[in-house]
């Protein structure tokens, strides 16, 4: 469907002229990324509650930005950014009354809304949702609707609509789109939206069984150091897919601490010729989700510190109030 | 309008009372031998009839019907298109040959490495269900869940012992390669002829598979990096998944080296996991599991392509009020009897006989469990892969 409202720019990106005789090829070869963290180690997350006064809740969520763009932001040596970190906000509005030509529900009706803003990712998304952008939604909606305690609230509804202000990338933006051209960023697009959710649930103060966390592994193949053969593949916690050559497979979870359980599983990938973790390589997939999890208990620590801060706003309000 | 949109990630709802509800999910969690409303094992799917090539102007199809009545039709057209590079590696290719002219020739192999890989986006999944509107969640989420590891699998013929005989290079993606600045473009078109009783996955995947295995392209008779040429005689063309001839007796004629993915269903009900669940059974489930598998071309044994978790629409039911707290039953004889248990699985207090919404999600051993019976040598996934290839193709 197209968006005929609106005088949209157009569809396809466009790039400031360079000069081809002012590039050498050794340096398009080493501007990749590199990832300076441990496989284990996820990037920085901050994630404060609060921010939108007319929402019942809602939360902010940022990604540490990667070694090679606070370097490029120093240093500039080209207009286009090496890469991105996410950026989202979320809202939640409700529990509120289902509108009068609604038929009855006993539960709380969960709407989830996930929508990127026209700048968010390299390439311009439109006004209208599309199908990834739908797609996210409806696993987010799967993620939520597991932990939210949807019978204490009858015929209500609440609307979570997350607005993503810079994506992931898919890829290097330097390489061809065939290289490993699955939409990777989305999975961490996912696993930001999870954390970002539960902690504006948890500011508007709707029941919960626990505090739900996204976390993303891959397995990852990198070029060695000299550039030269692919190393062997690795499980990497928390990827930035523009850092890595190809991505043979990864895994969003949602996952709960406190219960140990899953509420939402999204893996993708054919890593059957990769034994990580196991030396049986039809299980390399638990691996895979075992690392998703201990990257979702990370974020839950993030989490559960800024839902702190969340309560202690609210107490410091109610106190303000009796005196 | 709300009921649609709330069951839109999964089927609708059948409107079940809670005591069915309960009575349900009692019979399919009985420890060991689950009883389904059917009457089949929990691995036992439901007999379907499958026919192929019913649509003369596709370049594949297949019907497939299940006994309940719901039936999908799924044709497959391929068109040549032109390969456009995007702006990004356009120039990146000009720039490295404007370098390599620069510096000497340095190895020409880096600029036709782009070449050889297709992309995901050359496979265009299209699925109508009626009752929905082709932006609601269900059908977008659903070619999603199909299309994912269709591209993604890219099993390879990795040039093994028996040459490149059958093999696929880059799976599907590199098949769809013609030459640098030409591919085919798939568009796989699924139509549900029913009202989706049951979740459509099972049934659409089945019939995608099918399609697939039929496609046919004409025959290349242009080499190399010429304007691709056709031969025009159909009977020469080529399947679109190869086949070789088969060393076991039990399938006559060819078979697939390389097969297309199948999308399963799997829902667990307490300790028990169930295959292609019906409407009634998805209903109570604990957790349902999508999961994509193929063969893997080299060792001859499943892997696992995806896995998507599918929000139970047992978290839209109405539960039920056990009669030690009912108002209208208080003080009878019947609210003593009723008395509270814990279940083990799920850690909660429950009454027996009252319907009670499973809260939270799924332990991953279970997924385990779940993912281990679709992949193990003898399971069900062979089994459901080895019985599509007895439909006869072509």
């Amino acid at each position: 469907m197209t968006d005929r409202r609106r005088i949209n720019g157009p569809s396809g990106g466009t790039r400031p002229p360079v000069f081809a005789s002012s590039i050498k090829s050794t340096t398009t070869a080493t501007e990749r990324p590199q990832r300076q963290r441990q496989p284990n180690e996820l990037r920085k997350i901050f994630l404060k509650t609060g921010l939108i006064p007319s929402a019942s809740g809602s939360s902010y969520l940022e990604f540490e930005h990667s070694a090679s763009l606070s370097a490029a932001r120093a240093l500039p040596k080209s207009l286009i950014p090496p890469s991105s970190s996410l950026k989202l906000a979320c809202t939640v509005h409700g529990p509120k009354p289902l509108p009068r030509s609604a038929t009855f529900s006993p539960n709380l009706v969960l709407t989830t809304h996930v929508k990127y803003a026209p700048f968010a990712a390299r390439k311009r998304k439109g006004h209208i949702r599309d199908a990834s952008e739908r797609d996210l939604g409806v696993h987010l909606e799967t993620a939520l609707r597991g932990v939210i305690v949807a019978e204490r609230w009858p015929k209500s509804g609440l609307d979570i609509t997350i607005t993503i202000l810079e994506a992931e990338d898919d890829r290097w933006w330097g390489d061809a789109p065939d290289s490993h051209d699955a939409a990777w960023g989305m999975m961490n697009v996912l696993a930001g939206c999870i954390t970002a959710a539960s902690a504006a649930i948890a500011d508007a103060r709707i029941d919960c069984l626990d505090l739900v966390a996204g976390g993303v592994a891959a397995v990852v193949v990198d070029e060695s150091v000299d550039g030269g053969e692919p190393s062997t593949p690795r499980l990497m916690l928390d990827t930035d897919p523009a850092e890595h050559r190809s991505l043979l497979s990864a895994c969003v979870v949602a996952y709960m601490p406190a219960r140990d359980e899953i509420t939402e599983l999204w893996l993708k990938g054919d890593n059957s010729k990769a034994s990580v973790g196991t030396d049986d390589k039809s299980l390399s997939y638990e691996t895979l989700i075992d690392g998703a999890v201990d990257a979702a208990r990370g974020a839950h620590s993030v989490l559960a510190e800024a839902v702190r801060e969340s309560a202690e706003r609210l107490a410091g309000l109610e106190t303000g109030y009796s005196t | 309008m709300t009921a649609q949109r709330q069951a839109s990630s999964a089927s609708q709802i059948p409107h079940l009372s809670p005591a069915e509800l309960s009575y349900l999910y009692t019979s399919l969690s009985l420890p060991g031998t689950p009883i389904r409303p059917d009457g089949r094992s929990p691995t036992q799917f439901r007999p379907l009839s499958a026919e192929t090539d019913i649509l003369p102007g596709t370049n594949g199809s297949a019907r497939v019907g299940f006994a309940d009545g719901t039936q999908a039709i799924v044709g497959v057209k391929a068109e040549v298109e032109r390969t456009v590079l995007g702006v990004q590696a356009l120039s990146q290719a000009e720039q490295q040959e404007y370098a390599e002219g620069n510096e000497g020739a340095d190895g020409g192999a880096g600029a036709k490495q782009g070449s050889t890989s297709g992309q995901g986006s050359w496979v265009q999944m299209c699925i109508e269900i009626p009752g929905f509107r082709d932006d609601d969640a269900l059908p977008v989420f659903l070619s999603e869940m199909m299309r994912e590891p269709l591209v993604e699998s890219v099993s390879g013929g990795e040039k093994d012992g028996d040459g490149d005989e059958g093999g696929m290079v880059g799976g599907l993606k590199g098949r769809l390669v013609i030459n640098r600045r030409w591919h085919w473009r798939l568009y796989i078109d699924v139509l549900l002829l029913s009202q989706p009783l049951s979740y459509p996955l099972p049934l659409l995947s089945l019939t995608t598979h099918l399609a697939l295995l039929a496609t046919k392209l004409p025959k290349l008779k242009s080499k190399g990096e010429e304007d691709p040429f056709f031969d025009d005689d159909w009977n020469a063309a080529e399947y679109l998944y190869p086949r070789v001839r088969t060393t076991r007796a039990s399938i006559p004629g060819s078979i697939h080296k390389v097969r297309p993915p199948v999308t399963l269903l799997v829902i667990s009900v307490a300790e028990n996991i169930v295959f292609d669940p019906s409407r009634e059974e998805i209903a109570v489930a604990d957790t349902v599991l999508a999961i994509s598998i193929t063969y893997d071309t080299g060792s001859n044994c499943l892997k696992l392509l995806s896995i998507r978790t599918v929000d139970p629409p047992s978290r839209l039911t109405q539960p039920s009020v056990p009669n030690s707290e009912n108002v209208a039953t208080l003080g009878s004889t019947a609210a003593a009897e009723a008395s509270a248990i814990i279940n083990p699985s799920t850690g909660e207090e429950e009454v027996s006989g009252v319907w009670r919404p499973r809260r939270g999600g799924v332990k991953r051993a279970t997924i385990a469990r779940m993912v281990k019976m679709v992949l193990e040598k003898g399971g069900v996934g062979e089994e459901v892969l080895d019985g599509l290839e007895g439909v006869e193709v072509g």
